[in-house]
């Protein structure tokens, strides 16, 4: 792109993010919540996690089939990174106290309670806007702050929230069950959503200087990709049924299996993508068949299952490297399937700085994401990782809040702010030197 | 509403949706209604789901297409159309004004540069390096208007050694590239072939999860460019591909394979990370069942009758059950049972269990897997605004999903749906560029707009 991107990797920290000077209040547990101030922290923002002592958010407890990263749950390290770890009794006045005090100086709150929660601890949206009018509020959950569902205390997650949805049912192939996604994938898209709503309210914010409350529910935010679905049905007539791998809105565009029992993924239905896959599998006569032509025609039921058979025959003569190549070479897009080991080698992500080694004082170097989107004057950036359960109550009470020594003191003796439960995932994991990672030395 | 006793935070609620029901939004004030934003988007649904965003929330969008109409307007479910444009793009026109410019044309390209001189925000989805050589590159147009927010979403990224692919970007490709879909599906069984079994096999999901990631992500960069514009007067360009931004939702792989050399696996409708968690069977079809906490697992077995038999009562810790082969284990164990219900019976009973079992309140999670249909018609969804018809005066009223989140202040809202190809040509090149018929026909005669 004409040098904006030249050498960006390499000069990616002589540059801000774009949100400095941000400072955002996080109480929230789990992915949904917690993934967005993530993303602002990535680009920026001051993040502060505000976790109930002594055993903080629960994601500190998941593993895949007993995997911990030196006594860390790996999710818990993916979702949280780059932020400030406050633990502030909330059910306690003086922790309320604090947290005001906090409020005070922020731009952005963000919970994912149950709805009434932070009313009832007297942090809620009314009341922390009457000292603080230009803080924009965010509340997430699954069927948002009012409505039938959402009075009936119905709790919610992820998974509930592909069924609910529809999304699940049609994710699967036809005829079979519907197929829970393997990633977590309304809490973090509807996390992400949720910060297109945070940003849109700070643009307004600067030009009007009134902040804001948002509520996001992750089971109506998942509606919203699904697209095509809802004119679909409402012009047929019908549900919308599931098709498996093959795109039903574009053709061709489907996984088949190759010759060495790995899967290809190809798309074609520009004239020029598919008069290049009918060269590469040696039949141009398709490209003027009448059936397949067109797009739309193509895209016809009969005429989509004639030609994806006629492309899945001959894929399984091929393996999934040639096939691959052959794109390149014909100009349609085709890509085997990708696993863990080629996210960790493939050269593309490292080059590009997406995948990389963190140098972390407390957790050591480790491989995470990079944030995905590139800026050319202001990267965003991934740079430390998870903390203890409190483990930066003494730097925020006495930078942010100008808390003398004594006062920090009398907060803990009073329980207002904690530290970590000696546990797994809350406290330090055991190469800690005591002293790494630490901001102010206590 | 259905006749209920109301929560003890009902006043909260009421509150709440007096502030920002989205039935008052047409009332409100518009965040972004300050900005013009060019979608130059071709192939891609990222793009026009990045513009649409923007469009929701006020930004003047203009959606520039090729005479004729981008390809994207054919996307749509065996080939339909409403009044000659694909179901897929009635949803993402929406907000937008429609021109056409050839951008393979000299005249065509210095049009684009003084429209990009007049705006704020530029979406494109070329591969990279195709808008450079056509000298309406970040380059080019930043030249003229420093201040603008150029923003790429492309299969491979602007730089790295897969950037010079000149492929497009889909968002079956993209979801295959992420490493998602190697991990999504169903489990072959011990000893069969996916020959026999061709859904057992690598899945994608249905919705373009990978489109709609990369367009939210470059949404989200675009917002946080312009807040460092309203700082600093700069501009920037953006690079976004979109296998990395739906790679960056999956939360653990990338590091365990780093960690430990193993590849996460397909694990059906279970959770690897989770239990209890996954998707069960009834007699009608299937529910989601949920309960992160040991005693919401115990209130389940409890619920199904089994908890003596299973020896509920002495369960210590969730940890065991959330290793591999006792959630297979139980999987198995639990199918049958669930399998005697039909999704509403389940759910009725988990409610009953709340007021009255063993462990109340404690119940598990039970969530009906429905269908689109069922959604859509469901009255909590109806009544939250979620498919409020969009009364469009070209296509009639059609249903959009909106309201996908809700404000007091300034509220998402959808105006209408889409516009024909180039239906805008005369008002925006009259605003913007001062050609009026006259000079409009001689662009047209030449095949530029």
């Amino acid at each position: 792109m004409s040098g904006a991107f030249q050498n960006y990797v390499k000069n990616k920290f002589k540059k801000p993010g774009p949100l400095k000077g941000i400072r955002v209040l996080e109480v929230c547990t789990l992915l949904f919540g917690p993934a967005g101030p993530s993303f602002l922290g990535q680009m920026g923002a001051e993040v502060i996690k505000v976790e109930l002592p002594p055993l903080g958010d629960v994601t500190r407890s998941l593993n895949p089939f007993g995997w911990f990263y030196k006594e860390q749950g790996p999710a818990f390290m993916h979702i949280n990174p780059n932020k400030l770890y406050l633990a502030l009794d909330l059910h306690r006045d003086k922790g309320q106290q604090i947290f005001r005090e906090l409020a005070a100086k922020s731009d952005i709150i963000e919970f994912n309670m149950r709805p009434g929660v932070p009313d009832r601890w007297n942090v809620g949206y009314e009341q922390i806007k009457e000292f603080n009018p230009g803080i924009i509020y965010i509340e997430k959950n699954g069927f948002g702050q009012w409505g039938e569902y959402a009075e009936e205390n119905r709790p919610s997650n992820d998974g509930a929230a592909q069924a609910l949805a529809g999304f699940a049912w049609i994710s699967s192939f036809a005829g079979r069950p519907p197929l829970k996604q393997s990633i977590w994938v309304c809490d973090v898209f509807g996390a992400l959503m949720g910060e297109v709503a945070v940003l849109s309210a700070l643009h307004h914010r600067k030009r009007t200087g009134r902040g804001q409350y948002i509520e996001m529910s992750q089971i109506e935010n998942i509606m919203r990709p699904m697209g095509w679905v809802w004119p679909y049905q409402q012009f047929a007539g019908k549900s919308a049924e599931p098709s498996g791998n093959r795109d039903q809105c574009i053709c061709p565009a489907d996984t088949f299996l190759c010759s060495d029992e790995k899967f290809v993924a190809i798309a074609a239905p520009a004239p020029e993508e598919f008069g290049g896959l009918c060269a590469a599998m040696k039949r141009p006569e398709l490209r003027e068949d009448p059936r397949f032509r067109d797009h739309s025609d193509r895209l016809r039921e009969e005429n989509a299952l004639a030609i994806l058979k006629i492309i899945s025959d001959w894929a399984i003569t091929k393996t999934a490297g040639e096939i691959e190549s052959l794109g390149k070479e014909f100009g349609f897009a085709a890509v085997h399937l990708h696993n863990a080991q080629d996210m960790n080698e493939d050269p593309h992500r490292r080059a590009r700085g997406f995948v990389k080694e963190i140098d972390d004082p407390m957790y050591g170097q480790y491989v995470d994401h990079e944030f995905p989107v590139m800026m050319s004057k202001t990267p965003p950036k991934t740079k430390w990782n998870v903390r203890p359960v409190g483990f930066d109550n003494d730097f925020i009470m006495a930078k942010i809040l100008g808390k003398s020594q004594s006062e920090i003191d009398g907060l803990y003796r009073d329980g207002a702010i904690g530290k970590w439960k000696d546990q797994q995932g809350r406290r330090p994991p055991a190469d800690w030197d005591q002293k790494s990672g630490l901001i102010l030395r206590r | 509403m259905k006749e209920q006793e109301r929560p003890s935070w009902a006043d909260w609620a009421d509150r709440i949706r007096s502030l920002d029901d989205p039935a008052k939004a047409f009332e409100k004030p518009e965040a972004l209604d300050d900005l013009v934003v060019l979608d130059l988007s071709s192939r891609s649904m990222a793009g026009c789901f990045c513009s649409s965003l923007l469009a929701e929330s006020g930004a003047k969008t203009i959606r520039i297409e090729p005479p004729g109409g981008d390809l994207i307007r054919t996307y749509s479910p065996g080939g339909i159309k409403h009044q000659g444009t694909g179901l897929a793009y009635l949803q993402e026109g929406r907000n937008k004004f429609h021109i056409t410019l050839n951008l393979e044309t000299e005249e065509g390209r210095e049009i684009l540069k003084s429209l990009a001189g007049q705006a704020d925000i530029v979406i494109e989805t070329y591969p990279a390096g195709m808008m450079d050589e056509w000298g309406i590159g970040y380059k080019e147009l930043s030249a003229d208007n420093p201040r603008l927010i150029f923003a790429s979403i492309t299969a491979f990224g602007q730089f790295g050694p897969e950037s010079v692919n000149r492929q497009y970007d889909y968002d079956n490709i993209s979801q295959a590239r992420s490493g998602i879909q190697y991990q999504t599906g169903e489990v072959l069984p011990e000893g069969s072939s996916c020959r026999e079994k061709p859904y057992a096999v690598p899945t994608k999901s249905g919705p373009w999860m990978g489109w709609a990631t990369s367009g939210t992500f470059a949404a989200v960069g675009i917002l946080a460019a312009l807040y460092h514009r309203d700082m600093t007067g700069e501009g920037q360009a953006i690079d976004v591909a979109t296998p990395e931004a739906y790679e960056r939702l999956n939360d653990y792989a990338l590091h365990w394979y780093a960690d430990q050399q193993v590849v996460n696996e397909r694990f059906g409708s279970l959770d690897a990370c989770l239990w209890l968690y996954g998707f069960y069977p009834t007699k009608d079809g299937g529910v989601f069942l949920g309960g992160l906490r040991l005693e919401m697992w115990q209130a389940l077995v409890d619920m199904l009758g089994k908890w003596d038999e299973w020896g509920a009562g002495e369960w210590k810790s969730l940890a065991p059950f959330t290793q591999k082969d006792w959630q297979l284990k139980y999987q198995s164990m639990i199918d049958p049972l669930t399998s005697q219900y039909t999704s509403k019976e389940l759910t009725d009973k988990s409610i009953e269990y709340s007021k009255s079992g063993r462990l109340a309140p404690i119940t598990p999670v039970v969530a009906e897997i429905v269908s689109p249909w069922k959604t859509m018609h469901d009255e909590n969804w109806l009544d939250r605004g979620m498919f409020t018809p969009v009364e469009d005066p070209v296509y009639g009223p059609v249903v959009c999903a909106q309201a996908h989140w809700k404000a007091t202040e300034t509220p998402p809202r959808t105006k209408w749906v889409c516009r024909p190809v180039g239906y805008d040509n005369g008002y925006i090149y009259l605003k913007y560029l001062g050609y009026g018929p006259a000079a409009l026909k001689k662009l047209e005669a030449k095949g530029i707009v």
